[in-house]
């Protein structure tokens, strides 16, 4: 062990500072933090024991125990929450027999973990184990989720782009979409697939794997882009299809109209699931279908040539107009004159906080110390919202040279990216974007043969959502455990190290290219009066099409949910919208038709954050929701402040007793005294922004939280609150009864069968596998 | 230099001065708790909010740089509010005793857990004083005190409450045994006359706390000889009469005048008592069997009506404690009424208005659960409660009293009067019960060599003494642990308090804004 701590040391560094990258490195060697070597970090380095155990306690990535030979962690993000991932928490629980007090099963194999947000919100709930992730998981089928995960050996590949036959003809390209979800949803089988179907295939015939393609719920997506023809889409691919497509398309021409290539209008045709066993296909002069739909109303800047573009393709980015930007930038714009573009665009910061950043620029180019730096927050903490790890994995190129110009326009010789942990796709991603930067000669020495010279790093953050806050992220990097500092200073004058700091959200960054080349008159031609150009949204839930978004700002609430979202699933009714994630509240349905800027989100008691989207409908209560997003931040506050480290706690207290039927009238005044001064007396925007969840829904849905005080949950959400009942419809199937976890069922064959509720645990599995739909809470 | 107003006074301070700094030149002073000058001074308490009048905002004043044009309240209702209910929410984190539960539940508020430290030390005279701050007749409650402060005595979880009654005995009977004890002295003579109607233990008590302050003191009994239902109600069994008699003489030799088969009716009253005395105590025990009802007081239900704190009758200078206002089975009761009507007695005399008795604010936690017995058992010995063969008639031994006293279990916090959060909590009367919803904290205690005890439980994360170990090398220090709700300040990984702190250990006792981090 002290040789492999060692070997970390002499990589990470001696200084205080590097103390979570060793940390980080330590864990991935030994899967936790043993004692031993910590000491040894501290015996070796400037790093002493109260902070390095300061440090690994602070983060959630850190564990201090052994952990079972796989991981199993269980997303409990917003949209998971919203569909059950507690559910599914306790089912892997209860199908591996862990004890309440641990998390490892007997055999040490696995450890299951609740794991804040994994970003792929639209194929929720999410199970990662290992590096493989589950969609669309529920408790009834975590032991197959199970045997899958141990019986497969196929290692997640992304080799980049697969020339298969050396010297024929172009033949075509497929695209396989290989973001996050995508890769969740089985994309890499299909990839595999891929790959061994075109064995057979004459014609030459490349395979590029493009980030993320938005539509996240449509995943895993294949395209097929032929000279001459219009390119196909298949969607919710399934492995064992590939073949059956590959073939149809390479070998019978004739199946699919040769249509005039037209690469902007880029989807026109659209294949449901189902097909190839049935081929139907969408006429390309068709503007209703699904992703026409979806994609009708978005303005793509960000994300622009989306789909199109392959994430490690610096040739390709360069082509369509990447880089353009800073080599402008570079040899005929002064900084003032730059930064007098981002002022006049009225870009203002995504991060959430909205400020413009034109200014913020202008403030760090003016700070008087010579030596500034600049950090792109990528710590996207937000439960519900994936639109960071989106922009990182599939725009790395437009990110990084986003943040080249800012430090050329704000005179900042070096940068940091921070990105959560949790997303090691983005981060290889970044990583390989930076390499092949840095050997084009964009980054580094002498950029584009200039006079300027910057470079950038990666900082993985380790899992904390006070981090997403600027001061605590500076702290962070410092090597200290993650706490906001009061404001002013603000980083602009004394950020890293005490110099001055540009920090700018990673969606901030990715719209500086665009707007360098498009000019600010087009940005803010864009969006509403004070609110310009657009903003992307991780849209998940109860939607139908879920996804990543990218609108322009002044675009109702409504229309994103009913047109681009294609309303709620199932015939439900909308009931709500959670923008902003913790720090943002819940908008009533009828309340929708406000524009998104961020003036009215605030005035709706909702707030831009970083720009998550959870729809809900009329299953889903108002007091769970305001209860998890309690939970989150009370877990989630660095514990300085006392109105933020004990007042979160007190109302999460209150907001349980509600729940569990046991809440007064009183409850709902303490509540409300609580969130006023917990936003009043808080330090943070953590702690200030933390009781907007539960005022927002006190503020909307109050006869909600009067239902559970006189004993009952509407929506029939809450455990204690509700009763399972068997109608006499049922069929005797016993379905429910072999399935039931803990026997409350008991088994009778035709006959109507009967739960006992004092057995049952409300883990839901008899309502989901009932084929009669006769189960139902009462 | 920067100009700004705080409470509308301007202020010029250098720039990068805090607002708390920049307030103490108006000589108001913010409270502050995790404030400590030389330290980063990262607020968390928020004890310290003041308002920034332009924006409307509340911000902790010892982290906010003063800046220009600023305009600053310091206290308004708003802010005191804030403050208060910061306080409450660190109350309702904070599981520790101020006082030991046997204090608050003696009527006399005795300092009992000081007296049995003391009496284990072999410090008589300095348990004496304590007993007899609040106690007259310690020897005579030590026999026929039903000590309700053992029935909330903590040691009763681990076996049986301490002997607290019988130690206060032997405390007394030392004080009249051993020679070298001095008992209290008298204040210099103020030349004021205090008539005390009734020579039972609540005259008794007032008498002897008046003679203390200094005042003249006349006892008129309608009985042959003092001591009221003391010498009348209980028999010489229970309590012996030269028991009685001891403490009796002991107000005597202060100067006490008996005035013993003296019947005192309305008429003597009003001319000569109310005439020749400056203030007067009635101590006549229970109404049924007094003529009271002649002497033209107001009384109520129970006897003779007083103000509840002050013990002060309808007319001035005139005051009433023992049975006398309110039946009580304890003379304990009585005593501490004494006292209680003898200071207001002494406020009144001095010209004063008399007060109620202010009893700081008392943080508490309820029983001991689990394993708190065990962290409390560190603080004691193992030695069962000794029981005497003939109970509250014998006596303890040194050697006995020594261990009996022991036994107590230090539940009392070693920062009664500089906790800055019993302080505070004193100041904005916050209530400790307002947000306590859910399950509390187990209390755990750590104690470094012979110099502190680290009660984590009592911690307001303020961070000082981590940053006070920081700020040594070769010290591995406090840190904090964890985030969120359960962050806490502890010793990291598995080094014990031992290694991790040495001569620092004091100044974080000291600097430590409450009990957490005590000196032993």
């Amino acid at each position: 062990m002290i040789e492999t701590i060692d070997r970390i040391i002499a990589e990470k560094g001696k200084t205080v500072d590097a103390v979570i990258p060793i940390l980080q490195a330590i864990q991935d060697e030994f899967n936790y933090l043993p004692e031993k070597a910590m000491l040894r970090v501290c015996e070796q380095t400037e790093i002493t024991p109260d902070r390095i155990y300061g440090i690994s306690t602070f983060y959630s990535q850190f564990r201090h125990k052994p952990v079972g030979k796989h991981v199993i962690r269980v997303c409990v993000g917003t949209a998971c929450h919203v569909k059950g991932a507690m559910r599914v928490y306790d089912a892997f629980r209860r199908e591996l027999g862990i004890d309440d007090n641990d998390d490892t099963d007997s055999e040490g194999l696995f450890t299951v973990d609740k794991v804040a947000c994994l970003g792929c919100c639209t194929i929720a709930p999410v199970v990662q184990i290992d590096n493989s992730t589950f969609g669309h998981v529920d408790p009834a089928n975590v032991s197959n989720i199970i045997d899958e995960f141990l019986n497969s050996d196929t290692p997640v590949s992304d080799s980049g782009r697969n020339r298969l036959k050396g010297n024929q003809k172009n033949g075509g390209e497929i695209r396989i979409g290989l973001g996050s979800c995508c890769v969740a949803s089985g994309s890499s089988d299909v990839k595999s697939e891929l790959e061994n179907s075109l064995k057979h295939i004459d014609t030459n015939i490349d395979v590029k794997q493009v980030g993320c393609v938005g539509i996240c719920n449509q995943v895993p997506l294949l395209e097929i882009h032929k000279p001459g023809e219009t390119p196909h889409y298949y969607t919710k691919i399934r492995s064992e299809e590939v073949d059956d497509i590959i073939r149809r398309h390479f070998r019978s021409d004739n199946l699919f109209r040769r249509l005039k290539s037209d690469i902007s209008g880029y989807i026109d045709n659209y294949i449901i699931r189902g097909i190839p066993k049935s081929v139907r296909s969408y006429s390309s002069e068709s503007v209703d279908t699904p992703v026409a739909e979806f994609l009708n109303g978005q303005i793509n800047l960000a994300t622009e040539h989306r789909g199109l573009l392959k994430p490690d393709d610096l040739e390709e980015y360069i082509s369509l107009g990447g880089f353009k930007g800073l080599r402008d930038c570079l040899t005929h714009k002064d900084p003032d004159s730059i930064i007098e573009t981002i002022k006049n665009s009225g870009l203002r910061g995504r991060g959430g906080g909205g400020f413009s950043s034109g200014l913020k620029w202008e403030m760090v180019r003016n700070a008087s110390q010579q030596k500034k730096y600049i950090i792109c927050n990528g710590d996207e903490g937000d439960p519900g919202a994936f639109m960071d790890r989106m922009l990182l994995e599939s725009y790395p190129f437009r990110i990084i040279e986003g943040i080249t110009i800012a430090a050329y326009a704000v005179g900042a010789d070096s940068g940091l990216l921070y990105i959560r942990a949790e997303y090691p796709l983005a981060v290889k991603r970044i990583n390989e974007a930076l390499y092949y930067t840095r050997k084009a000669g964009l980054l580094g020495e002498n950029i584009a043969n200039s006079e300027f010279s910057f470079d950038l790093k990666i900082f993985e953050g380790a899992g904390a959502f006070i981090c997403g806050e600027e001061t605590a992220l500076i702290a962070s990097v410092e090597g200290n455990r993650g706490l906001p500092k009061m404001r002013p200073p603000y980083p602009a004058e004394s950020g890293l190290w005490g110099k001055p700091t540009l920090i700018n959200n990673a969606e901030t960054f990715s719209l500086i290219p665009w707007i360098i080349r498009n000019g600010s008159s087009d940005f803010a031609a864009i969006g509403t009066e004070n609110s310009k150009g657009t903003k992307v949204f991780a849209l998940a839930g109860k939607i139908n099409r879920g996804g990543l978004i990218e609108v322009p700002l002044g675009t109702t609430i409504t229309d994103i949910v009913e047109k681009i979202g294609g309303g709620i699933p199932g015939g439900k009714k909308f009931k709500a919208v959670q923008i902003g994630g913790p720090s943002g509240g819940c908008i009533p349905a009828s309340m929708c038709d406000i524009s998104i800027d961020f003036e009215s989100l605030s005035e709706a008691g909702a707030m831009m954050g970083s720009g998550g989207l959870v729809v809900l409908d009329e299953d889903d209560c108002m007091v769970d929701i305001a209860r998890y997003f309690l939970a989150f931040t009370q877990d989630q506050s660095c514990g300085k402040c006392t109105f933020c480290r004990i007042g979160t706690r007190r109302m999460l207290e209150i907001l349980d007793n509600i729940c569990e039927g046991k809440g007064s009238m009183d409850d709902i005044t303490t509540l409300e005294q609580l969130a006023e001064s917990t936003k009043k007396g808080s330090l943070c925007g953590l702690g200030s922004t933390a009781p907007n969840p539960v005022i927002s829904t006190l503020k909307y849905f109050r006869e909600e939280y009067e239902n559970h005080i006189n004993g009952s949950c509407p929506t029939g959400k809450c455990k204690d609150l509700i009763r399972y009942f068997i109608k006499d419809d049922c069929i005797g199937c016993t379905k429910c009864a072999q399935d039931c976890p803990v026997d409350a069922i008991e088994f009778t064959p035709y006959e109507i069968h009967i739960v006992d509720n004092d057995k049952c645990i409300k883990c839901d599995i008899c309502r989901m596998i009932c084929p009669v739909n006769s189960v139902i809470i009462i | 230099m920067i100009n700004l107003t705080i409470n509308n006074i301007e202020v010029q301070v250098d720039e990068g001065t805090s607002v708390l700094t920049a307030t103490e030149k108006t000589g108001v002073k913010i409270p502050t708790m995790c404030f400590l000058k030389g330290m980063s001074n990262h607020p968390s308490c928020m004890i310290c909010l003041v308002k920034d009048e332009q924006t409307g905002k509340l911000h902790p004043s010892c982290a906010l740089p003063a800046s220009e044009g600023m305009k600053i309240i310091t206290d308004d209702d708003e802010i005191h509010s804030a403050r208060k209910e910061a306080l409450e929410l660190l109350l309702s984190d904070h599981v520790g005793d101020c006082e030991a539960p046997c204090r608050p539940s003696c009527p006399a508020n005795m300092n009992i857990p000081l007296m049995n430290r003391l009496i284990s030390e072999e410090q008589y005279q300095e348990a004496l004083d304590i007993v007899k701050q609040d106690i007259a007749l310690p020897l005579i409650l030590g026999y026929i005190c039903p000590a309700p402060c053992e029935k909330a005595c903590r040691r009763k979880q681990v076996d049986e409450a301490v002997s607290i009654c019988s130690l206060k005995k032997k405390v007394a009977e030392t004080g009249f045994e051993d020679e070298t004890i001095l008992h209290p002295q008298k204040q210099r003579s103020t030349g004021k006359k205090v008539a005390i109607i009734g020579s039972g233990p609540a005259g008794l008590s007032a008498a002897y706390y008046l003679l203390l302050y200094g005042h003249n003191c006349t006892i008129f009994d309608r009985n042959p000889e003092p001591g009221g239902s003391l010498r009348y109600s209980i028999p010489d069994e229970q309590l012996p009469k030269n028991a009685l008699d001891k403490e009796i003489s002991l107000i005597e030799k202060l100067g006490c005048k008996f005035n013993v088969d003296y019947n005192i009716t309305a008429e003597v009253f009003n001319s000569d008592i109310k005439g020749q005395f400056d203030a007067v105590i009635i101590a006549m025990g229970n109404s049924d069997d007094s003529n009271i009802a002649t002497f033209g007081f107001e009384l109520g239900r129970y006897g003779l009506i007083t103000d509840r704190k002050t013990y002060e009758v309808n007319q001035s200078g005139i005051f009433a404690c023992g049975n006398i206002i309110r039946s009580r089975k304890m003379a304990v009761t009585s005593v501490a009424q004494g006292k209680a009507a003898a200071r207001s007695a002494n406020m009144y005399l001095s010209g004063q208005v008399p007060e109620a008795v202010h009893r700081l604010f008392n943080s508490k936690f309820g029983l001991l659960v689990d394993d708190e017995i065990n962290e409390y058992k560190k603080e004691t010995i193992p030695d069962l409660r000794i029981e005497l063969p003939n109970g509250k008639l014998d006596n303890f031994s040194d050697e006995q009293a020594g261990i009996e006293a022991s036994r107590c279990m230090h539940c009392d916090c070693r920062k009664p009067s500089t906790c800055k959060l019993r302080i505070y909590a004193d100041e904005y009367g916050a209530d400790q019960k307002k947000y306590k919803f859910g399950n509390r904290k187990s209390i755990k205690k750590y104690f470094q060599n012979d110099t502190i005890v680290f009660e984590p439980e009592k911690c307001i994360k303020c961070n000082l003494c981590v940053e006070i170990c920081a700020k040594k090398q070769d010290v591995v220090g406090f840190t904090s642990i964890g985030r969120g709700f359960d962050m806490e300040i502890s010793m990291p990984m598995n080094f014990s308090i031992d290694e991790i702190i040495t001569d620092v250990a004091t100044d974080c006792a000291n600097h430590c804004p409450t009990g957490a981090i005590s000196l032993k």
